[in-house]
């Protein structure tokens, strides 16, 4: 009887630790499975306006601060497109961001993610990148008329 | 027509290449031959026009703004590189918490690996060696940037480029 | 100022990039004849001064030797951007004395009456229709006043090179500068 009650007292233990450490990993392990991102298309000008018929809005605050921080020189930037997307199992996502521009991005690992910018159908750059919760990858180059093309890669989970 | 040669050889003697003798030689070709003579002024004319030409040129930015990129990228590289976080306590005390059944621990072991700690790992890989990217991380701003000599000088893009997206 | 600079005086070496600014920049843009270029490798021709800034031992002036940092910069940018094209008859020819030996003498002054600022742009615009070959050639002489063999050295390619580099720019842009004359005064 006390062999047994020890017994179930430390098989009680084992599964209380496991319960803990459970719910302490499981949301690592929901990781694996997904990694949720958002790209943004920006584009950099010294405009205060977007062109004419255009409505993009304004970039976000968040963000905004970020690319002041950084050796930009542009005052405004005004987000073109935004797709959030989730690279589950499958690994690899293609995200178009214009008629002739997508990123091929492919995850790594659980934060490392390797991103290639495709324009008009060639490879300008692959990058491998390491991406954890809360860094923004920003890939950009120069636009007509002095304005800049952006293109912001985050995390959103 | 004046021989290519001697047409080099008097753009050396404008330029003060020559030497002492072939100097002399050519400054007698010079008197004696005005297409030799006319070619000279015209590269005089030349290079009086280009002088001075880059004194009227400005750097279209205040001392600030552009002081302030250089001393940021200064700075970036002569920042020293975050230490690597070590394992923290709790971990290693988990490890003793749980009772010592041998399938515990194996499956604790497979549970603690590969966590994403969140620290930044700054070693990064551009794959196309020829890309022109200029790469610049800065840690207050959480952000790494790349930039590209994208579109080339020879292929400017439409304006539509940008605005093809709706 | 260099030497409080060398000393890790950073308020010293931005009175440096202060003072010597324009004329980097100038450097890089007359080798670039990009605004955007230009600021960008005047910029890392700065941090790569204050890298090396110990090894300034003033056997140059200080702004000869940053202006040689943004030379080899704005070099290497364009050894990297160098594309396949199809070379015009005039350039596959440079070596060789190719349309330069025939071109007629300018015998009129193209600069003459020409206000200081009337006349750098039309410079500015000649120079832009020199290839990056014959325009470093030039800049590297005219601007930089290196020497045939200092030039060879820098462009890694012979003083013979040079020399038709050189010789085909200055013609070329003696006939430019005629052809905007002309133009302008129709």
């Amino acid at each position: 009887m006390r062999a047994n009650l020890k017994a179930t007292r430390a098989l009680g233990c084992v599964c209380a630790a496991l319960m803990v450490l459970g719910t302490t990993y499981a949301p690592g392990l929901a990781q694996a499975a997904d990694m949720k991102l958002q790209s943004q298309l920006l584009w950099g000008t010294d405009d205060a306006k977007p062109p004419e018929g255009k409505n993009y809005k304004p970039v976000e605050p968040d963000i905004l601060k970020r690319l002041n921080e950084l050796p930009l020189k542009w005052k405004n930037y005004f987000e073109v497109k935004r797709t959030d997307f989730i690279l589950g199992p499958e690994l690899t996502k293609k995200v178009p961001l214009s008629d002739k521009c997508e990123l091929n991005v492919v995850r790594q690992n659980n934060s490392t993610v390797e991103v290639s910018l495709i324009g008009r159908g060639k490879e300008v750059v692959r990058r491998t990148q390491s991406l954890p919760r809360g860094q923004i990858l920003v890939l950009g180059g120069n636009a007509p008329n002095a304005t800049a093309w952006l293109v912001i890669l985050k995390r959103t989970d | 027509m004046i021989d290519y040669k001697d047409q080099l050889k008097l753009q050396s003697y404008l330029d003060g290449e020559l030497a002492e003798s072939d100097s002399r030689e050519v400054a007698d070709w010079l008197a004696r031959n005005p297409e030799a003579a006319a070619l000279k002024t015209e590269l005089d004319q030349t290079r009086k026009a280009l002088s001075g030409f880059e004194d009227g040129i400005k750097l279209p930015e205040s001392r600030e703004f552009y002081w302030s990129k250089i001393r940021r990228e200064i700075q970036r590289q002569e920042a020293p590189a975050p230490p690597r976080p070590s394992e923290p306590w709790l971990y290693r005390l988990r490890r003793f918490l749980v009772p010592a059944t041998g399938l515990a621990v194996v499956g604790l072991l497979v549970l603690t690996v590969t966590r994403d700690t969140g620290s930044f790992d700054a070693s990064v890989e551009t794959a196309l060696e020829d890309s022109g990217a200029f790469t610049y991380h800065d840690d207050t701003a959480g952000a790494t940037l790349v930039w590209l000599s994208y579109p080339a000088d020879n292929e400017i893009p439409d304006d539509d480029d940008l605005n093809s997206v709706d | 100022m260099v030497k409080a600079s060398q000393a890790g005086d950073m308020v010293a070496f931005e009175e440096l990039v202060a003072r010597h600014r324009d004329k980097i920049y100038a450097r890089a843009y007359s080798m670039m004849r990009n605004e955007e270029d230009a600021i960008d490798l005047s910029q890392e021709a700065w941090v790569k001064g204050w890298q090396r800034l110990k090894q300034f031992q003033g056997e140059s002036s200080f702004g000869t030797w940053m202006t040689r940092i943004v030379i080899n910069l704005c070099l290497d940018q364009l050894r990297k951007h160098k594309r396949q094209r199809t070379e015009s008859i005039e350039e596959m020819n440079e070596d060789s004395g190719g349309v330069e030996r025939q071109m007629p003498v300018v015998t009129v002054n193209p600069t003459a009456g020409l206000e200081r600022g009337e006349l750098r742009q039309r410079i500015d615009r000649a120079l832009g229709q020199l290839s990056h070959e014959h325009r470093t050639a030039l800049v590297l002489h005219e601007f930089q006043e290196l020497e045939y063999k200092e030039i060879a050295k820098v462009m890694g390619c012979s003083i013979g090179t040079v020399m038709s580099r050189l010789f085909y720019a200055r013609r070329k842009m003696a006939a430019l500068l005629a052809d905007l004359k002309r133009e302008n005064s129709k």
